[in-house]
């Protein structure tokens, strides 16, 4: 902290000297400070304004949910004569069609749907992003702008989620192991040695399939539970190493010392003290694991691994694994290079989403370990 | 400390963790149900179990084995110890696995009922088999790995946050954000509309005629070889090659060198697809052990004695910041020998990773699940013990703190 205090602290903090007489505390001093550096980065910034695009959809995308988002129905089997917005529909024979996307018949469904960008993309008509198919060969369609509107918002929770519930679980087992040491360091360490040690996609595999068995995690919501748990129990070590670590330099520091010799309980050192000056390389590696969930779960959906409740369940990566299966099966059926056109649109819209998130919350991640790292800093 | 009392002590350290590790694996195995542990265990031709009979409902409630008349479930049952206490299951569970007997392929579940050849043999032969394509996959992309990351991390880490250095970062992030099996595809597609539906031998991928058909449609042939119909006597359908199950080596040691080198070239495509993906990891760990060790007084009094640059970089920063690289790469390596389920998907090998990946097709595997975790862990585990060594001994700091 005392460095947090000399003359050399950042300009923002000691330049106007109208609030010389309320200086921040040093611990706001340390964000301001890091902000500055953070905003140099300009690979960072881009990734942070990236990050909160999503979150500004995420929102929207909460405020104004998109019609058959394909969670709980597929868009094709609303037919009738009421197109709904943004999906198909069936009219009957001899009258004229309601609407654009209407077909006499499911059967005259076209097997793809290439996309039409309008400026008012959830007004009815076309599908604004085209469509996913849904089983190659068959009228039914997943809306793919729907889809990736409503899986912004599962992707966020699902990945922020997972890495929120790990941080804490290891910062807490970390912060005890690290301030105890002894014997409840030595125990609480191999424990982490030991779920070390399984490969951790092997884990969470192991744990879908055995415990999806169990009639506690049937329904719908149980089900996104058990995902997250499983991956928060192979996450959580990673965490607790890192804070350990961080916790036997912080444990030394003066102000602990001080706060000793005040005769603060442990729990309150490790709380007040402890913890907040030992979060910053967690936060670093968080901001990295929260790009990489989507990615594993995709992994997992390609697979064909029975991961989430429903087979087309509206998460980036998924959706993502989801296309690249029907491209193949697509691709095999139209006999390359015969000339039919690639459906780009299936893959690249939740590709692309899946990899700017990964890829900004890399570069964040990294503009952050830099700002926070003093020898890194310069 | 000396070096020998260093790796004693770190293998007493080992003996907790793998009773832990088994410890969770065997809370997780007892909550399979009952009759498809016992297929897994003792695999169906064996025990001569049929999921059709009223086994096949009784509940994993073992106290009341219900009017099971089938005599090799109540033995099957006997045999796990299911009938007794939970200490005995546990020690029966830790003897089977550190003694490699890790079950047999269910022939119910999908890869037994895909792989008539796999389906009853024991997991731990079938990991065999398959585990050598994988090992040379791996070797090949950690040598592209190493002979790229490191050259590019010491020079970004020379002209930090300078062009190069920012290029090679948003180059090697972008590798590890794009899903591999997006990649992976989008390669595919293009290596074939490149070089177009030529020969077998020409083709750079162990793709088949069509492109997205497995090369010759299915196993027997584990690795991925011309598909004529004719194979060499060493190569005989219904096995895998021998006498190592390294492809490449085989084909060697039997002087068939068009095959040898034929299989080695169909494996450079998925393995700079592995290496592109995975690159961004070991190069941030090469570009920031670097940038730690050009901070070190050492490096300052080399340059303050008048070395030229290049010989400070390259005698003293950089050795000695190879000693993480080092420990990262031989973790990552064991990493790699999980296989790589989706790379070995998407281009049609025949891995462990891809065996994996057909085990958690919906009847599940559980032995070969089980079976695969098991190998995994144990590999995750030496490989821990033998990176630790070298970097103790690169390191005496290590040994001696």
């Amino acid at each position: 902290m005392a460095a947090g205090e000399t003359a050399e602290a950042s300009p923002a903090v000691t330049e106007t000297p109208v609030r010389r007489g309320r200086r921040p505390s040093p611990r706001i001093a340390q964000w301001i400070r890091t902000w500055y550096f953070f905003r140099r980065n300009t690979l960072a910034m881009l990734g942070l304004i990236v990050l909160l695009l999503m979150l500004a959809l995420a929102i929207y995308a909460f405020a104004y949910p998109a019609p058959y988002d394909g969670l709980t129905q597929l868009c094709a089997t609303n037919g009738g004569t009421n197109p709904a917005p943004g999906c198909l529909c069936t009219y009957p024979v001899g009258t004229a069609p309601p609407g654009p996307n209407c077909y006499q018949t499911p059967a005259d469904f076209p097997s793809v749907i290439a996309p039409t960008f309008t400026l008012s993309p959830l007004a009815g008509g076309p599908l604004p992003l085209g469509s996913l198919t849904v089983t190659p060969g068959t009228p039914y369609f997943f809306n793919l702008y729907a889809g990736m509107v409503r899986g912004v918002d599962w992707t966020l929770m699902i990945s922020v989620g997972i890495v929120i519930t790990g941080a804490l679980a290891g910062l807490l087992i970390g912060a005890v192991a690290g301030y105890y040491g002894g014997w409840v360091d030595e125990t609480l360490m191999r424990l982490v040695d030991i779920f070390l040690s399984v490969p951790q996609i092997l884990l969470v595999i192991i744990m879908v399939a055995v415990l999806a068995n169990l009639p506690e995690f049937t329904s719908f919501v149980a089900r996104i539970e058990l995902l997250i748990l499983a991956f928060v129990i192979t996450w959580w070590p990673f965490y607790a190493r890192i804070v350990r670590g961080q916790v036997l330099v912080t444990r030394e520091q003066k102000y602990v010392e001080a706060a000793q010799a005040n005769g603060a309980s442990r729990a309150r050192i490790i709380v007040r003290h402890i913890i907040p000056n030992s979060v910053y390389p967690v936060l670093v590696q968080m901001s990295l694991d929260v790009g990489t969930i989507p990615l594993l779960i995709g992994a997992l959906v390609f697979l064909g691994f029975h991961l989430f409740p429903t087979p087309y369940f509206p998460e980036w990566g998924s959706l993502a694994a989801l296309s690249v299966t029907n491209l193949t099966a697509f691709l095999t059926t139209c006999q390359l290079p015969s000339g039919c056109i690639i459906p780009w649109w299936q893959f690249f819209f939740p590709g692309f989403g899946v990899f700017m998130y990964a890829i900004s919350v890399n570069f964040l991640s990294d503009g952050l370990r830099d700002a926070l790292d003093p020898r890194l800093r310069r | 400390m000396r070096m020998w009392t260093y790796v004693v002590r770190r293998l007493f350290l080992l003996i907790p963790v793998i009773i832990g590790v088994m410890t969770i694996l065997f809370i997780l195995v007892s909550a399979v149900p009952i009759p498809e542990r016992l297929l897994s265990v003792y695999g169906a031709n064996r025990i001569g179990y049929n999921p059709t009979v009223p086994c096949s409902e009784l509940t994993r409630n073992l106290s009341t084995p219900g009017n099971c008349t089938n005599p090799y479930y109540t033995r099957g049952v006997q045999d796990l110890g299911l009938n007794k206490p939970v200490p005995v299951q546990w020690g029966v569970f830790m003897l089977d696995s550190l003694t490699f007997q890790w079950g047999y392929v269910d022939n119910h579940s999908f890869v037994g009922t895909q792989f008539t050849l796999l389906a009853a043999e024991p997991v731990t032969t079938v990991l065999s088999w398959f585990l050598p394509y994988t090992i040379e996959l791996a070797l090949l992309s950690l040598l592209i790995i190493v002979v790229v990351s490191i050259p590019l991390g010491n020079l970004s880490a020379v002209y930090r946050n300078r062009p190069i250095d920012q290029g090679s970062r948003v180059m090697s992030f972008s590798g590890y954000a794009l899903p591999a099996f997006l990649l992976g595809t989008l390669v595919l597609m293009a290596v074939v509309l490149a070089i177009g539906p030529l020969t077998h031998w020409a083709s750079l991928t162990c793709k088949g005629t069509t492109i997205f058909t497995d090369f010759y449609g299915s196993w027997p042939q584990a690795g991925c070889y011309p598909g004529t119909a004719t194979y060499p006597t060493w190569l005989s359908a219904g096995q895998v090659s021998y006498p190592t199950h390294f492809p490449t080596v085989d084909a060697a040691v039997h002087g068939d060198w068009g095959i040898a080198g034929d299989t080695l070239l169909r494996m450079v495509i998925p393995a700079l697809v592995i290496a592109y993906g995975t690159i961004a990891v070991i190069l941030r760990f090469v570009r920031n052990s670097m940038l730690e060790v050009l901070n070190l007084d050492f490096v300052r009094t080399a340059r303050a004695k008048g070395l030229p640059e290049s010989q400070v970089i390259r005698r003293h920063a950089g050795r000695n910041s190879l000693n993480v690289t080092v420990t990262v790469l031989g973790l990552s390596f064991a990493f790699f020998l999980g296989g790589f389920p989706v790379i070995e998907t998407v281009f049609g090998l025949w891995g462990v990773g891809r065996m994996l990946a057909y085990s958690i097709l919906v009847p599940y595997d559980y032995g070969l699940i089980f079976g695969s975790t098991l190998l995994f862990t144990y590999l995750v585990v030496f490989a821990n013990i033998i990176v630790d060594i070298i970097y103790a001994y690169l390191d005496p700091r290590v040994r001696l703190g």
